[in-house]
């Protein structure tokens, strides 16, 4: 006979047990449900997965950096490029570092503070689809707005400002942080984390 | 000799031919599938080895084993990761529901293959199985069986059954689950849905099917629709099995809070597969319009919205057909991963049992269409089999 067929025909205790059971079901799914919905997850995976504010996931990684030393995005030779970059790229391939998202991230560790003022020099190009034919890149560090270029055309542009020692804190860590206001969607409906705006080719600090 | 002697001679002679009938019915179910189930494996490895210079059958499951297949291959060895995901990835394995990875580990860990070998050995053993359950889901109705064993083992989609994708133990639980709701045990088929709740998250679904049946139930012995709730309530087994039939998803979502901090980590993590919530409308407007090139063929949006299409309309011919259960089941089942884009379709709507059992029993309608479609349908397996080792982009 049937589970389902004993209740039917069942006394009130095996009827109490089937509320019981259905009871202690229905309280589990509730509790799990509320757990789920009190997501215990730190900053960075709320913010990417979660909200959904940046398309540009945090990750715990650094790379070491001597100022006045160039290093290259490119594929054969992106070696101490590696360690630098956080999030938002693609790459290196050979014309470069891809951006990716609507924001990427490089993180440097600097083995002494510089004593008033750094000068970045960056080597970009636009990523293009015309009529879509430049792109817009603001760059801060540290969360301080540094500079922001206007890249136009396919061909690589450098890109040269001032990294004022404000911007570094005493850790030597120096987070730079690349938005693109004009990335290019895949497709109208495409996720933003494919957008693509730049190709970074180099990047160089010197101490001034 | 006396009449009453012959009479229990002719009896007997009776029963002795019934028996040698249901011997031989029952032979044939179970051969059937066996004989489709090995056309098939000779079918995809012809087609194979015609793309390939190692003929051996290990190379074989691994190069049948392409785009979610290897997610399910590194879940079923390493499990699921933690956050942050090593490697600075930020696609994490919590997309892929862990029931079909966790029973190949099981498997793997009393049988001395490689992962894919074993996932392949229990696809095509859970394929095999599909077909014996649905015998009486089709009537026992021998034309839409065969044709059912040949579309799910030797089809143009049958490389999905004999790899490692989730859709071999869907379409054999969600047999199960309609067999159960066929005869009215409700929990076997809570139970069921339970499992296929762990097995892709649209398995939860069913639980509509389950209570649909119920209101079907209640209605037969002269129930009226307004005393349905109530009636509901009286019976403990009912409820329990509606509330049975979430516990795979809510398990693995205790799972992922425990482990990951976020119990929906398995819907969060689609961000980073790029899927964006949309209209579904659109998502099928845009997949059928895009035909960039001057070829005839259809593109892969194309044939992925047509998918959609044809599989939305087998469920509305599953409505017409009273079998509303199944239709809301399989409408819903097609509906949830059309909200974000078109991926995969075509293997959704090849993963939903009751769709293509309508279809075996639609084409076996007339003798044309049927001996057309099991010459049509190996054919096929050869030329989709070449598709899906080339990475044809409708077929992911």
């Amino acid at each position: 006979m049937l589970w389902s067929e004993a209740t039917r025909s069942a006394g009130p205790a095996v009827l109490l047990a089937g509320y019981g059971l259905a009871a202690a079901f229905a309280a589990a799914e509730l509790a799990i449900l509320a757990l789920a919905l009190n997501p215990n997850v730190n900053d960075d995976y709320r913010a990417y997965y979660i909200d959904k504010t940046t398309t540009c996931l945090n990750r715990d990684t650094v790379g070491r950096y001597t100022p006045g030393r160039t290093v290259s995005f490119r594929s054969n030779s992106a070696r101490e490029a590696i360690p630098m970059m956080v999030c938002g790229w693609d790459g290196p391939v050979a014309d470069g570092t891809h951006s990716l998202g609507e924001t990427s991230r490089l993180r440097l560790s600097l083995p002494s503070l510089p004593g008033d003022v750094l000068l970045a020099t960056l080597e970009m190009a636009a990523v293009i689809r015309p009529p879509q034919l430049s792109q817009l890149v603001v760059i801060s560090a540290n969360g301080v707005r540094l500079h922001q270029a206007m890249l136009s055309g396919p061909a690589p542009t450098t890109v040269t400002f001032a990294i004022p020692r404000a911007a570094v804190p005493d850790t030597g860590i120096l987070e730079m942080e690349f938005d693109y206001p004009d990335g290019i969607a895949q497709s109208p409906a495409a996720s933003k984390i494919y957008n693509r705006s730049i190709k970074l080719l180099s990047f160089r600090l010197d101490a001034l | 000799m006396p009449p009453a002697r012959v009479e229990a001679d002719l009896a007997l002679e009776d029963a002795a031919r019934a028996n040698s009938g249901i011997r031989l019915m029952v032979i044939a179910v179970v051969a059937v599938p066996l004989l489709f189930a090995l056309s098939g494996l000779a079918i995809r490895y012809a087609a194979f080895v015609s793309l390939s210079a190692d003929p051996s059958l290990t190379a074989y499951a691994r190069a049948l084993c392409r785009w979610d297949c290897k997610w399910y291959v590194d879940l079923s060895e390493q499990g699921y990761e933690r956050f942050p995901i090593p490697n600075h990835n930020n696609i994490g394995r919590w997309g892929f529901f862990p029931l079909y990875p966790m029973l190949v580990a099981a498997i793997r860990s009393v049988l001395p293959f490689p992962t894919i070998v074993i996932a392949t050995m229990a696809s095509v053993a859970c394929g095999y199985a599909s077909c014996l359950v649905a015998w009486p889901l089709l009537e026992k109705n021998v034309r839409a069986y065969v044709l059912y064993c040949a579309f799910l083992l030797s089809g143009p989609f049958s490389f999905y059954f004999a790899t490692f994708m989730t859709e071999p133990l869907f379409v054999l639980v969600t047999s199960c689950l309609f067999l159960a709701l066929k005869r009215s045990n409700y929990l076997a088929a809570g139970l069921s849905c339970a499992l296929l709740s762990a097995t892709r998250l649209v398995g939860v679904l069913a639980v509509f099917a389950i209570v649909i049946r119920m209101f079907e139930e209640h209605r037969q012995m002269g129930g009226s629709a307004i005393a349905f709730p109530r009636w509901l309530l009286s019976r403990p087994d009912l409820i329990i099995a509606i509330l049975i039939s979430p516990a795979g998803l809510f398990a693995y979502t205790l799972f992922l809070h425990v482990t990951v901090g976020d119990g929906f980590a398995f819907a969060h993590v689609q961000r980073a597969f790029g899927r964006v919530a949309g209209n579904p409308l659109l998502f099928v407007w845009d997949g059928l319009s895009y035909h960039p090139n001057a070829s005839w063929l259809p593109t892969a949006p194309q044939w992925s919205a047509m998918a959609a299409i044809a599989g939305l309309a087998l469920a509305g011919v599953l409505a017409v057909r009273r079998q509303y259960g199944a239709a809301l089941f399989c409408a819903l089942a097609l509906i949830l991963p059309l909200t974000t884009n078109l991926a995969s379709m075509v293997r959704y709507v090849v993963g939903l049992a009751p769709l293509t059992m309508l279809t075996a029993s639609l084409l076996s309608t007339s003798r044309l269409t049927f001996a057309a479609a099991v010459i049509a349908l190996p054919v096929a397996c050869y030329f989709m089999t070449i598709a899906w080792l080339g990475d044809y982009l409708a077929l992911v």
